[in-house]
């Protein structure tokens, strides 16, 4: 991403246009920002997250966990 | 769930796959996470033949089936059905022959895009194609992405970023 990208992409999160899908989904809820932080990341590298984030929900998963 | 090695398995073995659904949500750039990895695969005798031989090594069981209730992994069982949810020492993988909204692998093959996973490039479904078979699976579950959905296809189309 370059420097300007980034500074249009921040642009865009902070101001969404009123009307657009962006601003729908701020309303509705959705956290703006994490479209950077995920948008920064290859292919490969969200496919890795996607495995640790799996990992994580089978840990907190466990009963033991659960119940505490 | 290993989503860079299963990719990497399945192409090395020439399966025709297109990463669908959450896994292929994570792909385009979304928060989202899943615990499983779902996959349409085309229907052709050799490519089922490819994917039953390509899982076998990984123990692949219907998932939620009763315990031992037999399932044999070959391409016949694959032909006789079409959906199939396996658990596997890859870890739960789901394998489609349709998708909601959008058909059979071809429809959704040319609803993908290509990404490079680990060094394969792998056809994911694209976040119009994700946002059709959503608005077609019409779950709860499903309707509660679309505006990230829709925000993020917005976002790479304004801004350029992949």
């Amino acid at each position: 991403m370059t420097e300007d990208q980034q500074k249009f992409a921040l642009h865009l999160i902070n101001n969404p246009p009123p009307g657009s899908e962006l601003a729908k989904a701020r309303e509705y809820g959705v956290d703006l920002t994490l479209f950077i932080s995920t948008l920064r990341r290859s292919p490969t590298e969200r496919a890795r997250c996607l495995s640790e984030g799996a990992r994580i929900f089978q840990i907190a998963k466990q009963p033991h966990l659960s119940e505490k | 769930m290993k989503p860079e090695e299963t990719i990497r398995i399945l192409y090395d073995a020439g399966v025709e796959f297109v990463v669908i659904d959450g896994a292929a949500m994570a792909l385009q750039g979304s928060a989202h996470l899943t615990k499983d990895i779902d996959f349409c695969y085309a229907r052709t005798p050799k490519n089922m033949e490819r994917l039953a031989k390509a899982l076998e090594p990984f123990h692949p069981i219907l998932r939620g089936a009763p315990p031992g209730l037999p399932f044999r992994s070959d391409s016949k069982a694959i032909a006789n059905g079409l959906n199939f949810t396996l658990s596997t020492d890859l870890g739960d993988l789901d394998f489609l022959g349709e998708v909601s909204g959008l058909g059979s692998f071809q429809d959704v093959l040319g609803a993908s895009d290509v990404k490079d996973v680990g060094g394969v490039d792998c056809r994911v479904l694209s976040l119009e194609g994700l946002i059709k078979s959503k608005i077609a699976a019409g779950r709860p579950r499903d309707l509660y992405v679309l505006p990230e959905l829709r925000g993020l296809n917005e976002f790479k189309k304004k801004t350029g970023l992949e």
